[in-house]
C-alpha cells in the first residue's frame, strides 16, 4: 500500500515515520557476515544515529539480519526466530550467500535462495558487504518502511502454505511449534 | 643422499618395519614419515607408537575415498613433540562393508573424528559410544563425502537456484565488451571456453 494521504490514514504515515527510526536488530549472526556488525554498531560507523541497535530476543526485535550462508540446520533456527518476532518485522538478506548461494552454491547442505523460505525486504550484496553497504541497506529499508512497502510479514502470512511447503522440503523433521499471530 | 639427510625419520620407519609384520613405510620428507599397515594392526601400532616412540599427540584422523580401487583409506596423523616428526599411519578398508575398529580409548579426541567419518563416509566403528548424528541434521541420504554422492543432482532436487546461474557460462567477454574494457593477457588463460 503506497503511503500517501489518499490510500493511507495520516496516523499510518506518522507510525511508519516513527518505526523507521527505531529498528531493533536481533542479535543473531549466521555465517561469516556477523563479523561486520560490530564495526557497524560501534563508534566508527555508529549505526545508532539511524536508530539501529541490537536487541537480545526475537520478541523484542524488528529486524532479522541474516548474515551469510544458511545451512539447513541453521535455517530451521532462523525460521523459528523469525516466527517468534512480533509485528512489525523485517528481514535483511546480507551477503551473496543469501542471494544465490555465493561460494556455497554447490554445497549439499546450504540453501541458495533465502526468499523462498522467509520473505526478504532488502538484500545487501557483497562478500562481505562493508559497514557502509550495511548502513546503505538499512537506509533503503527505512525508505521502504516510510513508503509502506516493507510488507514482507504480510506476504508471509498470506502465502504461509507456499513458504511452509518450501521449508518442509529441506527441513525433514519438522518439530516446531505453530505460532498464532 | 636423501636417506642420509633424514636419519631420525628413517630410524622411526625402520623401527616400525622391524617390529610389525605386514608394515611398509617410507620417509616422505624432512620431519614426515608414513607407514601403511593392515587394518587389524591399527590398535597395536597406534598404542605402540604412543607409548614407545613418543608420538603422544594425535593431530588428525581423516579418510580418503578411493572409489576406483574400491576401498577407503583411513589416515591417522600423529606428531611427536620430542622427535619433531609427523607420522602418517594409513590403512585400507573395504568399501562395500566399511567397518573399522574403534580406537578412541587410545586418544579421546578420536571419538569426534570417528563420529565425523561415520557421518560423512558411512564407516562404522565397532563398539564406539556416541550419538549417531554429528553435524548434519536429519540426513537420510547417502553419506555426502562419498565420491559416488552426486552433489549437483542432489542440489537440483532439493534446493532452488537463482535463474541465470545454471549454465555456468563464461561471461567475462560480454562484460568486457559492455564496459569497453579489455581482458588482460595474464587472465586469459583462466577462460573456461
Amino acid at each position: 500500500m503506497p503511503n500517501d494521504k489518499k490510500s493511507q490514514k495520516i496516523v499510518d504515515i506518522i507510525q511508519n515515520a516513527a518505526r523507521k527510526h527505531s529498528l531493533f536488530v536481533l542479535a543473531y549472526g549466521t555465517g561469516c557476515g556477523a563479523i561486520e556488525i560490530p564495526p557497524t554498531m560501534t563508534s566508527r560507523y555508529d549505526a545508532e544515529r539511524f536508530g539501529i541497535r541490537g536487541m537480545a530476543t526475537p520478541r523484542q526485535a524488528d529486524v532479522l539480519l541474516v548474515t551469510g550462508y544458511l545451512a539447513t540446520k541453521t535455517l530451521k533456527r532462523v525460521i523459528r526466530a523469525y516466527e517468534q518476532m512480533q509485528d512489525p518485522k523485517y528481514v535483511i538478506g546480507f551477503g551473496s550467500c543469501t542471494i544465490n548461494g555465493g561460494m556455497y552454491w554447490d554445497s549439499y547442505n546450504t540453501i541458495k535462495l533465502l526468499d523462498k523460505y522467509i520473505p526478504v525486504d532488502v538484500y545487501i550484496n557483497g562478500c562481505m558487504p562493508r559497514p557502509e553497504a550495511v548502513i546503505t541497506g538499512f537506509v533503503e529499508l527505512q525508505g521502504l518502511i516510510k513508503e509502506g512497502k516493507a510488507n514482507g510479514a504480510e506476504k508471509y502470512k498470506e502465502n504461509i502454505d507456499w513458504y511452509r511447503a518450501n521449508q518442509k522440503k529441506v527441513i525433514k523433521n519438522w518439530n516446531m511449534p505453530d505460532y498464532n499471530w | 643422499m636423501t636417506e642420509n639427510k633424514h636419519i631420525k625419520e628413517q630410524q622411526v620407519v625402520d623401527h616400525l618395519v622391524s617390529t610389525f609384520q605386514h608394515l611398509s613405510g617410507k620417509v616422505k620428507r624432512e620431519r614426515r614419515a608414513e607407514v601403511s599397515v593392515d587394518k587389524k594392526l591399527i590398535p597395536s601400532v597406534l598404542s605402540y607408537v604412543k607409548d614407545q616412540l613418543s608420538f603422544t599427540h594425535m593431530s588428525h584422523m581423516s579418510c580418503v575415498d578411493w572409489i576406483e580401487d574400491e576401498h577407503f583409506e583411513l589416515v591417522y596423523i600423529l606428531w611427536s613433540p620430542k622427535m619433531e616428526i609427523q607420522l602418517l599411519i594409513k590403512t585400507f578398508i573395504n568399501r562395500e562393508n566399511p567397518v573399522m575398529e574403534n580406537v578412541d580409548m587410545i586418544w579421546g579426541q578420536l571419538n569426534t573424528y570417528q563420529r565425523e567419518i561415520r557421518e560423512m563416509y558411512g564407516i562404522q566403528f565397532t563398539g564406539m559410544i556416541g550419538r549417531e548424528e554429528f553435524v548434519l541434521e536429519d540426513w537420510d541420504d547417502m553419506p555426502p563425502m562419498r565420491r559416488d554422492f552426486d552433489t549437483a543432482d542432489f542440489i537440483k532436487n532439493v534446493f532452488f537456484e537463482r535463474p541465470g546461474r545454471e549454465d555456468a557460462k563464461d561471461v567475462r567477454n560480454e562484460i568486457a565488451e559492455r564496459s569497453g574494457e579489455e581482458i588482460p593477457e595474464l587472465a586469459k588463460k583462466y577462460s573456461r571456453d
